[in-house]
């Protein structure tokens, strides 16, 4: 569903790249985390995936990006919209501004492409059931929480029915619940609709819990990619400024205190952790 | 300088209470989390700290004198506040005049100025880049940014509104080491933080607050006791904790180094 | 916080109307206040057109509380003005040097029910019309759909400006900044206030931009709307006669209505 091959951008007037030579593939209907340092790429690998670059940001690129089938360069943006959705950190910036119904800002999309009227009716209707959202489906789109706010960004996108999912931090400025919210949304989503879903983040605990495997990025190159379970203890990460969880921190630092002789795999969720602090103790 | 909030409430205009009948007494030197769901009053009672909003019942002491009889600028020489969003506030053309401007308006000396600009420019890591343009740089070393010019004021009282947010790993050491900074010199600081964890290697009493009114105010080994009012207030206990909690040690450690000299007394009685 | 419009939700004959329906209706009141020669006539359109409408509307009190609001700081300002500093020879009361004079009055009352008309007739209008139906209703017609969209996103995002206004002035505030004082002072205080402002909605221009191109904001091709309007073959009539009747005192108007 995600193809890259040797893919290289560098912003105008920049003389390093923000992106080299990256080669990975996602399958479909997998759900994976982009983890790494502030300044790493992130946001820019996720506007590439989208289609915003080259579309809208100009700049330089070489290699392969493939993304819903679709040749990300050589086709326009038009043809990507509704294929594949971006969702970014600030809800507030994502809301059109355009509708005064939380009913019609998840219309919105649809009324562009020119759909037909029923259809918009009832895909908005299953959408806004789907995110949660059905209840509050005529108050205004700024009368909502933060976290209720992400989740109508994201509902605006999925109506559109993209094959692919981006999400640039998406939890960043929400507060726990907002984030529960938002990452119990996504978990049902993969479940449901076999949406091919990549997420930049630097909450580490919940990525643990859903992603099929972890893309590192550190100074626009892959450092890592793998499964969370190695990934994600694996020490290179916080060598490179991705905070791990405070499990895994807390497994390495037994270890060099002797107080955990096994080889165990390191743990990083509270699950993880609880057995592994039990189990292995000398 | 002590913080003294006796029985205040406020409400926005139009708006529902935001603060109800809260009481609050801060020491001089206190390392304080201020933590809850957005929407729970944290920012607002923060606000009332530096005068930003007065109570409309109640009084808030800062150093034994009313908010009221006093002026923003007056506190800010005394209670330093840091926003969310640092594009919020920067405006200078250089990261060096941007740090000055709050010491500036409080009346130090260039020399004073300078000295102060470069040591908070030295705590979060950006003193190489005194002559850039702040947009210039990313967006979390603008975060950075934001802290230093607040911090650089030297006030004796620091709140920070999520001073984490947007981090990675080396930008947290950052705002970590200025905290530290901040211990040694006996401030007093109040962080607004989502990240538990964070606040958990950092402060010794948490302040819970939910709809306006403070649920609990303890140390750590009290305040993620009770699951459920945490719940109600949005919040889950940092991730040591509830480790600790399901190994069922007794008391509850903030950081790593707490965590493993409970776990080595821990596998001592068995 | 809800959105700032006015839009009061009634189920009510005139909420039920079609947008062009209620823009023309106000559109006569509007045009009246222009044209008619006589205060007096104006007051009438008032009491007796608008007015009726608000209580069809079901939202008489709003109007009324509206109307006062908006009218009376010009109402007293004008017959200040006007009723001292107008040429006339009828003296009503003398105060030192000054004297209020009937004509200056005569004229206040004139432009007063001219502005009032004008300013309710807006209200009014804004009351019992969604605004993202009404600009549906003028893209239907061929308004060209980003000024729709212009229109209505300045309703609902300039007001959030407003709170990020509020909150930069509170950062520089908590930083020293003096905000009150001499002229100097405010005139120092500009920069750090105005200068964030600017530059961090430049900042968030492309992500709005890209959040709009993600929901197909520039794609080509005819656009569909979920709501729908619901007209009328009466309603047609009734705005064919309204812009005749439009028309007609406009033309008496030119034809030298005089006005004062």
């Amino acid at each position: 569903m995600i193809k890259l091959e040797n893919f290289t951008f560098t912003y105008p007037e920049e003389k390093d790249s923000a992106l080299s030579d990256l080669s990975f593939e996602v399958p479909t209907g997998q759900f994976w985390g982009l983890i790494g340092p502030n300044g790493a790429g992130k946001s820019t690998l996720c506007y590439a995936l989208s289609g915003m670059i080259p579309h809208y940001f100009r700049g330089t690129l070489s290699g392969e990006i493939s993304v819903a089938g679709i040749d990300v360069p050589r086709s326009s943006l038009g043809e990507m919209t509704g294929q594949v959705g971006l969702v970014f950190q600030n809800p507030f910036n994502q809301i059109s501004g355009s509708r005064f119904t939380i009913r019609g800002e998840v219309a919105l999309g649809l009324e562009n492409l020119g759909v037909p009227r029923s259809e918009i009716e009832e895909r908005v209707h299953e959408t806004l059931e789907h995110a949660g959202l059905a209840e509050l489906g005529e108050r205004s789109p700024f009368a909502l929480s933060g976290g209720q706010q992400q989740r109508l960004a994201i509902a605006s996108i999925l109506v559109m029915r993209p094959r692919v999912l981006i999400l640039d931090e998406p939890t960043s400025q929400l507060d726990p619940v907002g984030t529960h919210e938002v990452f119990t949304l996504l978990d049902e989503l993969v479940g449901q609709e076999n949406t091919t879903i990549l997420i930049a983040e630097h909450k580490l605990e919940r990525l643990a819990d859903f992603a099929d495997n972890i893309l590192v990025l550190n100074h626009g190159r892959i450092a890592a990619n793998g499964a969370p379970s190695s990934v994600l203890t694996d020490p290179l990460i916080e060598a490179i400024g991705v905070q791990p969880t405070r499990y895994t921190q807390a497994a390495r630092a037994a270890k060099e205190r002797n107080l955990i002789e096994m080889d165990k795999e390191l743990p990083v969720t509270l699950s993880d952790a609880r057995g592994y602090f039990r189990e292995t103790a000398v | 300088m002590k913080l003294q909030f006796e029985l205040i409430s406020f409400s926005y205009p139009g708006d529902v209470q935001a603060l109800v009948d809260l009481s609050l007494t801060i020491e001089p030197g206190e390392r304080i989390a201020l933590v809850g769901e957005n929407g729970a009053g944290k920012s607002t009672l923060a606000k009332h700290m530096n005068g930003l909003l007065k109570p409309d019942q109640g009084h808030v002491l800062v150093g034994g004198e009313d908010t009221r009889q006093t002026t923003v600028a007056r506190l800010a020489h005394y209670v330093g506040y840091v926003f969310q969003n640092p594009d919020e506030q920067l405006f200078s053309s250089t990261v060096r005049d941007e740090v000055s401007f709050g010491p500036r308006n409080l009346g130090f000396s260039e020399a004073e100025v300078d000295q102060k600009v470069e040591a908070a420019l030295e705590a979060v890591g950006l003193i190489e880049s005194l002559d850039q343009h702040p947009y210039d740089l990313l967006r979390s070393e603008r975060k950075l940014l934001g802290i230093a010019s607040i911090y650089a004021m030297d006030t004796s009282v620091l709140v920070l509104d999520e001073p984490t947010m947007g981090l990675d790993l080396f930008g947290i050491r950052k705002v970590s080491n200025l905290l530290h900074e901040c211990f040694s010199a006996g401030k007093t600081v109040i962080l607004i933080s989502h990240d538990l964890d964070f606040c958990a290697e950092h402060v010794e009493r948490y302040i819970i607050m939910a709809d306006g009114k403070i649920q609990l105010d303890a140390g750590i080994d009290s305040a993620f006791e009770d699951l459920e009012m945490l719940a109600f207030a949005g919040l889950e206990p940092p991730q040591l904790a509830r480790l600790a909690q399901s190994l069922g040690f007794k008391s509850t450690p903030g950081t790593v180094d707490e965590f493993l000299d409970l776990y080595e007394k821990w596998l001592e009685k068995k | 916080m809800s959105t700032p419009t006015l839009y009061i939700s009634r189920d009510s004959s005139l909420h039920r109307a079609h947008p062009l329906s209620k823009l023309a209706l106000i559109g006569l009141a509007i045009v009246a206040g222009a044209t008619l020669p006589d205060p007096l006539w104006i007051l009438a359109v008032y009491a007796l057109f608008l007015i009726p409408l608000a209580l069809a509307g079901g939202v008489l009190r709003n109007f009324l509380r509206s109307s006062l609001l908006l009218i009376w700081p010009f109402a007293l300002s004008l017959f200040l003005i006007q009723g001292f500093f107008a040429p006339g020879q009828q003296i009503l009361l003398q105060i030192g040097p000054l004297t209020l004079k009937l004509e200056g009055l005569l004229l206040a009352a004139d432009y007063t029910a001219r502005i009032l008309v004008w300013l309710s007739a807006v209200v009014l209008l804004m009351l019992i019309t969604r605004p993202d139906h009404l600009m549906l209703a003028l893209t239907q017609r061929g308004l060209p759909d980003q000024i729709g969209y212009i229109i209505l996103t300045a309703l609902q995002i300039i007001p959030r400006f407003q709170m990020r206004a509020e909150t930069i002035l509170d950062s520089q505030r908590a930083r020293g900044l003096e905000t009150e004082g001499n002229l100097l002072q405010r005139l120092r205080a500009l920069i750090p206030l105005a200068a964030p402002l600017i530059l961090s909605s430049i900042l968030e221009l492309d992500e709005r931009a890209i959040a709009l191109e993600a929901r197909g904001f520039t794609h080509a091709g005819k656009r569909t709307s979920l709501a729908q309007l619901h007209d009328t073959s009466s309603q047609v009539a009734l705005r064919w006669f309204l812009l005749i009747v439009i028309l007609a005192l406009i033309a008496g108007r030119i034809a030298g209505w005089s006005l004062p």
